[in-house]
């Protein structure tokens, strides 16, 4: 029996709950209430949100091969949720010592805009979600090959060999499907999908073990997704990106140095949401937006560095045609490939120097599906708090703005 | 046919009780059977000396894989009969005694496997008996698949390939022990192909069965109603019973189960499949299978999937429509659609309790999550009063339906690490659930920013109702409707950011209320009300038009408070007690303000002077008495009570005040005015007139008596 495993896709949400509801208001009242009254305090939280930024993008920005993993992304996605905790300790703290008056133009509209952009980018986040789904059930396949192919020890059946064959090719076909969803044109690949499950007689079917992958893949093709067909993710991200523009000067003494955090996380909040579509499989997928920082921002030179990374990497022939640019989904690839072509079935039965071949490649297979396996859970919970603390803190900033606008 | 019922009944007999108990309470008797059974067994190919070894080696086994031995051990009773009446089976060798020989085969490797060593050389395998074997059941396949496009098999043909199947998979695996000998490695090539290929049979045969076999959709004329069994009737139930209006959701389109044939169809094939270690991917195809048929009727019920974006910028009026299709669909999902495929996990994976509670687990989850979202977006929108009825519905729903899902998530016996799946499901619905309520407690305290901020600069005309009071107390009303709701989502989810101050204000309404929030809140919004309803007096120049608009006012309210009972409860007698006293003390004040200085007319001071009447004086009391009531009169009939008890206890004080006074004011001095003409000038109002003057007080017609005078 292998080992059930179903409950891959649950979350612990409890821990979620707790942690969203362990960070009260409170404690940002206590940091930051009075402080305000204080300019130079202000200045300094400013500073300091400048300086978690620019370190973030750094340390992010300063290993090559880690780009885009799984440990990249959840990196990513962790200081993102440090710098929205700061940069909403400062509006807190602006609108409690009233230093600022958050609903004086231009603030008022920056501050709005800002908080526009967070309510799309709870979208991605919703449809990232769906791509993490995507992503654990495309292991279940790799599970399988893994299971027939590990066999307990004991020399592999060519039943096994063929069973863990299938369960790849079928995973490549989905792979190459949804990669096609996620370019292309949204309708036409759902329609498609829906149809093509298993019409044609069955001993059709089995001709090759490559032509039951080929038809029985449909078994495997979920048509679920929380987002409407017509959704996306690349018009998400122009939406998120639309008039993203650096604060003049004088806006920046207006709004006595506010505009400056809001521009800085609405940036932040724009890369993290583009880096998110460019990893995970999400539906109608394109990185192609226009994105730029001024030199004198701290965080620039890396952001910048980091977005024309990803982009170019994006255009690479053999990214070009992959369903999401996380590295593990590269890794996957690379695998499903290289077992593949060994399981063969023109080969069986075996030489010796084939079977150790076989063993590095299940080897690697096993990393892969460990690495996914932990990793995708922890993104998955990751993405739900951005999802959840992105909400709490546009309500908190509306309340503030609304709050400065009916002064009692 | 007399046999192959047999079979089947034992089956079906032995698949319903096990689903019904869900596997565990027959364990020791299956074990018991087959226990009994394996000896004979032995006893028959390799003779008593193994046969202590023997039995340890079943009970092992027994211990791994339960299920697999269940469905062996009831259908090896069967094979036996059913092969040897098989008319295309050569007489000499039957599938049944081939099957059974493997078997003894089988036990006696597994009896060895674990003292592998003492074995240098594999032991002998009966070679031709594992070639027929597969042969037949490599022949079975063929027949069985080629035959399949027509009309479905007969339940026993499948049956006993299923159990061929079954015996090919722990061929496959035993004769994997001494793989390293090439006669064992050929057969278990063999073997293990055939098993690869009966898989991917049953696979599309599960898939196709999942996806083609669903009731067809109703066109109103053939319900196939008739050929569902009682038995199995509950999963039907609902379908059968939903008759929906045109306007409500349709029932049917949740993804329906399937006819107690197919279902008996696919859990033998999933019983099957898992049982020789595929059960990852029939529990994939059935996962997938499900889940879109779901999706699908989601979309045919008009469920649209909108996402955060879309509920923020989409009209009040059309949110508040998807609203009402999301609590109908979220209820019928959890009550209709949950059981259904509750109880089609169960039956399907019947004696797999731990893989049918994790598929069913892991459909109910995407499927909250999914309608989740939209509750989510809802709670994300900007807060405004008309959102807040629609937003408790929603609240109300997710309340209500946590319990159920909570139950059918525990109904079934899971492993010790699932206990946690239902928890965090429930979770989750508890988060949306408290956003949900943090934002009607929002939407209930801005109430009453939008009373403070009423400010208007101009007095409704006639010292009438206001608007703000109408507005106000039919809001409070409406949300009062929802009491016990409200009161558990103040007491849940109002934040500590309620400074004490507030509280304390609130608490004079009565000390009880102090453990109510929303009774807190309440009484907040009433004294804010009341206080702007004070200031909005202010805007009226006359005192008494004052009086008769805080009187107009609170007697609306009270009237509200009357009418309903919730209200009333929560602010309690003592408010009410307080309330009417200042009711009364406005009444005072008007009848100080406009009729004091009438009485003063008639008072005897001043009139007379040593024993006689001053008539100069007299007469000019009467004449500014006449002028000042004139004028009253003419005031105050347009001012507007529209109240009718109010109005007529106004008009009744009135005239029992200034009539008897004025009747008496007469009696005593009327006797020294010239009599004739000259009365008629200075006593314009016998006593019964001037009853009827006041009763046109209050009317809100401007009606001048001067000129009906003149009439």
């Amino acid at each position: 029996m292998p080992t059930m495993d179903y409950q891959g896709s649950s979350l612990p949400f409890a821990s979620i709950g707790r942690s969203i509801l362990s960070i009260r208001r409170d404690q940002v009242h206590t940091v930051h209430a009075g402080r305000h009254h204080d300019p130079a305090a202000l200045d300094l939280d400013l500073e300091a949100l400048q300086k978690r930024v620019a370190d973030l993008f750094l340390d992010l920005s300063s290993s090559d091969d880690d780009l885009l993993s799984l440990a990249w992304v959840r990196k990513l996605l962790d200081g993102f949720l440090v710098c929205q905790e700061e940069f909403r300790g400062i509006l807190f703290g602006c609108s409690q010592g009233r230093r600022v008056n958050l609903s004086r133009p231009p603030l008022d509209r920056l501050l709005s805009d800002y908080f526009d952009r967070a309510v799309k980018a709870l979208d991605v986040c919703n449809a990232v979600r769906d791509g993490i789904d995507q992503l654990r059930r495309w292991r279940r396949h790799l599970e399988i090959a893994l299971a027939a192919l590990s066999g307990g020890g004991r020399t592999l059946g060519e039943g096994q060999l063929r069973r863990a064959r299938k369960a790849l090719t079928e995973l490549a076909i989905l792979m190459i499907d949804e990669k096609e969803a996620g370019g292309g044109s949204v309708l036409t690949l759902r329609n498609r999908s829906f149809g093509r499950a298993g019409k044609e007689p069955p001993h059709h079917r089995r001709a090759g073990s490559g032509g039951a992958a080929v038809s029985s893949s449909g078994h495997h093709r979920s048509l679920s997704w929380s987002v409407s067909r017509s959704w996306s993710a690349a018009r998400q991200l122009q939406a998120i990106g639309n008039n993203l523009t650096p604060p003049r000067g004088n806006e920046v003494t207006a709004t006595n140095g506010l505009a400056v955090p809001v521009f800085t996380m609405s940036s932040v909040l724009f890369f993290v949401m583009w880096a998110l579509v460019a990893a995970i499989p999400c539906q109608d997928r394109g990185l192609q937006t226009h994105f730029w920082v001024p030199r004198n921002f701290s965080w620039a030179a890396s952001i910048t560095s980091l977005h024309d990374r990803i982009f170019e990497e994006s255009k690479r022939k053999e990214r070009k045609s992959s369903c999401g640019m996380l590295k593990e989904i590269h890794h996957m690839e690379k695998c499903i490939r290289h077992l593949t072509e060994l399981l063969d079935p023109v080969d069986f039965p075996w030489t010796e120097g084939k079977e150790t071949e076989l063993r590095q490649g299940v080897e690697e297979l096993a990393e892969v599906c460990n690495t996914m396996k932990d990793g995708l859970e922890q993104l998955e919970r990751q993405v739900r708090e951005v999802f959840l603390r992105t909400v709490r803190s546009r309500t908190e900033g509306l309340d503030c703005l609304s709050k400065s606008h009916h002064p009692e | 046919m007399e046999r192959s019922q047999t079979v089947t009944q034992k089956f079906s007999s032995f698949s319903s009780s096990s689903s019904s108990t869900s596997g565990r309470d027959d364990k020791p008797r299956e074990i018991d059977r087959s226990r009994s059974l394996g000896p004979v067994k032995l006893e028959k190919s390799y003779g008593k000396k193994e046969r202590d070894t023997e039995t340890v080696t079943i009970e092992e086994d027994e211990e791994e894989g339960q299920e697999e031995e269940e469905v062996e051990v009831v259908v090896v009773v069967n094979k036996e009969e059913e092969a040897s009446s098989a008319p295309e089976e050569p007489p000499e060798a039957s599938f049944g005694s081939i099957s059974e020989e493997v078997d003894g085969f089988l036990s006696f490797l597994l009896s060895i496997d674990d003292g592998r060593d003492q074995w240098p050389e594999p032991p002998a395998m009966p070679e031709p008996t594992i070639k027929k074997f597969l042969d037949f059941v490599e022949e079975e396949l063929v027949k069985y698949e080629s035959g399949k496009d027509g009309a479905p098999p007969p339940a026993n043909d499948e049956l006993v390939l299923f159990d061929a199947i079954d015996r090919v998979a722990k061929l496959t695996s035993a004769l994997s022990i001494f793989s390293s000998d090439t006669k064992y490695n050929k057969a278990m090539t063999r073997a293990s192909s055939i098993l690869r290929y009966a898989m991917c049979f049953l696979e599309d045969e599960f898939h196709s069965l999942l996806e083609d076999s669903k009731p067809k959709k109703d066109t109103g004329t053939a319900r196939p109603k008739t050929k569902r069994r009682p038995s199995i009737g509950h999963l039907h139930d609902a379908i059968d019973r939903c008759v929906p209006p045109p306007s409500e959701p349709d029932l049917a389109e949740f993804p329906s189960t399937y006819t107690p044939e197919i279902i008996e169809r696919l859990s033998g094939i999933a019983g099957a499949v898992v049982s020789a270690g595929y059960a990852t991917e029939c529990c994939q195809v059935f996962t997938i299978s499900r889940r879109n048929a779901f999706d699908v009727a989601l979309s045919n019920l008009g469920y649209e999937k909108l996402g955060v974006d879309d509920v923020q910028k989409m009209p009040w009026d059309s949110l508040e429509t998807k609203i009402a299709t999301w609590n109908k669909v979220f209820r019928q999902t959890v009550e209709v659609a949950f059981p259904r495929e509750h109880d089609l996990c169960e039956a399907v994976f019947a004696g797999h309790s731990a893989i049918a509670y994790s598929i069913f687990h892991n459909f109910a989850r995407g499927v909250t999550v999914l309608l989740l979202g939209f509750a989510e977006a809802v709670a994300t929108t900007k807060r405004s009063a008309e959102k807040l009825f629609k937003v408790l519905d929603m609240y109300e729903t997710l309340r209500d339906m946590v319990p159920r899902i909570d139950a059918l998530l525990r109904t079934t016996e899971s492993e010790p690490d699932d206990s946690s799946a239902a928890h965090d499901l429930t979770t989750e619905v508890a988060l949306v659930r408290s956003r949900l309520g943090e934002a009607v407690v929002a939407i209930f305290c801005d109430l009453e920013t939008s009373i403070k901020t009423d400010m208007g600069k101009n007095a409704v005309p006639g010292g009438a109702v206001h608007p703000l009071t109408r507005y106000v107390m039919n809001y409070l009303k409406y949300a009062c409707e929802y009491k016990n709701t409200m009161e558990q989502v103040f007491r849940d989810h109002k934040n500590s950011e309620n400074p004490s101050s507030q509280v304390e204000d609130a608490a004079k309404g009565g000390s009880d209320d102090n453990h109510n929030p929303f009774a807190i809140q309440l009484m907040e919004a009433m004294e804010l009300l009341h206080t702007n309803l004070e200031s909005k007096s202010k805007l009226y120049r006359d005192p008494a038009l004052c009086s008769i608009f805080l009187m107009n006012n609170g007697r609306y309210v009270m009237q509200k408070i009357k009418g309903a009972t919730e209200i009333h409860q929560l602010l309690g007698d003592t408010w009410s007690r307080k309330r009417s006293s200042d009711l009364r003390q406005y009444h005072k004040n008007y009848q100080r303000e406009t009729w004091s200085k009438v009485l003063a007319c008639f008072k005897d001071d001043g009139l007379q002077a040593r024993g006689h009447v001053a008539k100069p004086v007299l007469k000019e009391r009467l004449k500014s008495f006449n002028s000042m009531f004139e004028e009253i009169h003419k005031a105050q009939s347009s001012w507007v009570v529209s109240d009718e008890q109010l109005q007529s206890e106004l008009r009744v004080s009135v005239s029992a005040v200034i009539v008897p006074a004025y009747r008496s004011f007469l009696g005593r001095f009327s006797q020294y005015l010239d009599p004739g003409k000259k009365s008629g000038k200075y006593i314009k109002f016998g006593p019964e007139e001037l009853e009827n003057y006041i009763d046109e007080l209050f009317s809100g017609n401007p009606s001048s008596m001067v000129s009906r005078k003149r009439t």
